[in-house]
């Protein structure tokens, strides 16, 4: 039996409910794998060594830290899942803009915590990552890809190839030629673009494409309607450090006029 | 003699949560719930933010009941920026309710709750002596993500809830083929309420709960005043200054009381309230049942939730019906900002949830509130659990936790 772990960090238990919804796939799994530790679901966890462990969330306190640093120690594999694990996710969406303690206090009016906080992270920016299956929530056919992958000795690969893509295969008309805002060019494909297929803009929440390209994304939101600063937070929502270290690169000049 | 419980990480449950008990010659000296789930700075991560990000933004506290979090950000923002939705909108949202309440429900009662009842450590050890009972469970929750997904665009996390109404709304197909599947799956419904009968309920509550929920002529999700069992009434603009709430020194989870009690919210406290104005079907099963509500029980939550579901399964027929008569209809209204305040109010599946915004005149919002049913509820499951200690004082360390557990899984946090 091959053992799997499914943790959760700081986060919505979001992409542990997706995982819950593959029914039909983990019927079939049971067959061939073992949920060795899945606390929203089941009581008998044990945390001693898994071939695949799936984290979920940001590492936010010190308690986070403690339990991903441990389960790297004692697993094969190790897979960040969902926006938060990934990139830091929404909680990390103001990192480069205000302290810790001023969120702390904004929030409960004290910085006297139970627990140690610092500001959210990524996994990857605690401990090494194999993979990563992003998205808010993560997409729950990519999580029975993997497992199905990693079970049969295959690596998963989901090429960065941008949500456009998606929109061309679904005959999806263009929401950024319509005026619409998008973040579909320089975003990570893989959700089948559900969101633009009702009228949404992609929202980004899957992260970046390879080789995104911020400057022009900027421009032509700023061309469908939004300030240069708002098209700043809609695209950092759900992509934490990467793009505010894309953004504070490629725009030095707009933040310090701004003081920022 | 001193005795100490603790439970370092409480399992099927949504959040993080641990509870450590201390009893000395007898008597209980210490009861501490923790919530250990760091924080996530909604409040904060908000501000500067424009109002059509806040939906998006704050439907992440909860990956089980973000649609009630989507839809209170979105009554706030309305309310802020007197927005009036069509009649065919608020269908929409009531049936995206239905879909909510079917997934969060089935997924408590039959994958956290019912392994419990039936003995067993989680519902997929059930599964290979009850296989019909966890796929009856599996069923009624893919039928709630089905109509989350038609109408949200995603089973977790839909984008297309918005300030307004929807980017675009289900053909009358689909609508005519969720009607058939809700009225499929009322006898599932049915049956579980049933299942949820036949369990005893010891009571660990000692006085009937204080309790508040949305206050209406009938059974209601969405409203703008509440009701405390004790006949009090106010409104949502007034729900802050009824509500203290008291940072803890051990839980990341603010501490809440009204009028210095803890009180109940959920489904228990709904379910109490509105009972007698329940449809007819509904009341014709519970008029079958060996339990009877209003209850005082709190672990009778847990029958409650079967009991909403099917209310709810029931308007969710009538809702799909009246929708289709009334096709072809737009789903959204103009949204125009203004400076100004809002607030919002739904009850959550797990209970009452609190959203308030200030935007400035482009809609950038300046400050937020939040409050959470885990935070409103935390009070009272520390007070219930003192009357269980109280009350098992002879038990075993095992069986005690397991009784903790039972009473705080009952809650749902």
């Amino acid at each position: 039996m091959v053992k799997i772990g499914i943790m959760g960090l700081t986060g919505c238990s979001g992409c542990q409910c997706e995982i819950l919804n593959c029914e039909d796939a983990i019927y079939k799994l049971l067959g061939r794998v073992e949920f060795s530790y899945f606390p929203l679901a089941q009581d008998n966890n044990s945390f001693e060594e898994f071939d695949v462990l799936f984290v979920e969330g940001s590492v936010t306190t010190d308690l986070d830290e403690e339990k991903v640093k441990k389960g790297r120690e004692i697993s094969k594999i190790l897979v960040a899942v969902g926006s938060c694990a990934c990139y830091g996710g929404v909680q990390s969406q103001r990192n480069d803009e205000v302290s810790l303690e001023e969120m702390i206090k904004g929030v409960y009016g004290t910085t006297e915590l139970p627990v140690k906080i610092s500001k959210p992270r990524a996994v990857s920016e605690v401990v090494k990552v194999d993979y990563e299956l992003p998205g808010c929530p993560l997409d729950k056919r990519q999580f029975v890809y993997a497992v199905a992958f990693l079970l049969n000795g295959v690596k998963p690969f989901f090429p960065k190839i941008p949500v456009c893509h998606e929109c061309k295969l679904s005959e999806t008309e263009c929401l950024t030629l319509k005026g619409i805002p998008c973040q579909g060019p320089i975003s990570f494909s893989g959700c089948g673009a559900p969101c633009t297929s009702q009228g949404v803009g992609c929202q980004g929440c899957r992260g970046d494409c390879d080789f995104p390209n911020y400057n022009e994304m900027v421009s032509i939101l700023e061309r469908n309607g939004l300030k240069r600063e708002d098209a700043f937070k809609f695209i950092k929502v759900f992509r934490g450090k990467q793009a505010q270290d894309r953004i504070s690169k490629l725009f030095r000049g707009d933040l310090d006029e701004k003081g920022a | 003699m001193k005795r100490e419980l603790n439970i370092n990480h409480l399992t099927r449950v949504e959040g993080h949560g641990a509870v450590n008990i201390v009893i000395e010659n007898d008597k209980l000296r210490e009861i501490k719930l923790r919530f250990t789930e760091g924080p996530r700075f909604f409040e904060y991560i908000t501000r500067e933010r424009l109002y059509n990000e806040i939906p998006k933004i704050v439907s992440r506290i909860c990956g089980i009941c973000y649609v009630s979090h989507r839809l209170s950000s979105i009554a706030a923002i309305e309310d802020a920026f007197d927005v009036k939705v069509t009649e065919e909108i608020d269908l929409l949202r009531k049936l995206l309710i239905v879909g909510e309440y079917l997934e969060s429900h089935a997924l408590h009662l039959y994958f956290l709750a019912l392994p419990d009842y039936m003995g067993y450590p989680s519902a997929l050890a059930m599964a290979k002596d009850y296989p019909n009972v966890v796929k009856r469970g599996f069923h009624i929750k893919e039928v709630g993500n089905r109509i989350m997904k038609l109408i949200g665009g995603k089973t977790v996390h839909g984008e297309n809830i918005l300030a307004g109404g929807f980017k675009s709304v289900p053909t009358k197909e689909q609508l005519q083929k969720i009607q058939d599947e809700l009225y499929k799956v009322i006898p599932e419904i049915k049956a579980t309420v049933s299942l949820f009968d036949s369990f005893h309920y010891p009571q660990y509550n000692e006085k009937p709960p204080f309790s508040l929920c949305i206050n209406s002529e009938k059974f209601s999700i969405l409203g703008n005043e509440l009701i405390l069992s004790d006949g009090t009434l106010f409104t949502k603009k007034e729900y802050e200054i009824f509500i203290e709430e008291k940072t803890s020194s051990y839980s990341t989870a603010k501490y809440s009381t009204i009028k210095g009690k803890p009180f109940l919210i959920g489904p228990l406290a709904r379910v109490n309230h509105y009972v007698d104005t329940l449809r007819s079907e509904t009341k014709e099963v519970l008029r079958n049942l060996k339990t009877k509500f209003p209850s005082e029980n709190i672990l009778h939550s847990n029958l409650a939730r079967a009991v909403e579901m099917l209310e709810l399964a029931l308007e969710g027929v009538e809702i799909c019906q009246k929708l289709i008569e009334a096709y072809p209809f737009e789903g959204e209204v103009e949204v125009k900002p203004k400076a100004g305040t809002g607030y919002g109010i739904k009850e959550a599946p797990r209970g009452l949830l609190f959203h308030k915004y200030t935007f400035d005149e482009n809609g950038r919002c300046t400050s937020a509130n939040i409050i959470t049913p885990t935070a409103q509820l935390q009070a009272i499951i520390e007070e219930n659990l003192g009357t269980l200690v109280e009350r098992s004082k002879d038990a075993e360390n095992e069986d005690l936790k397991k009784k903790a557990e039972m009473l705080i899984r009952a809650y749902d946090p």
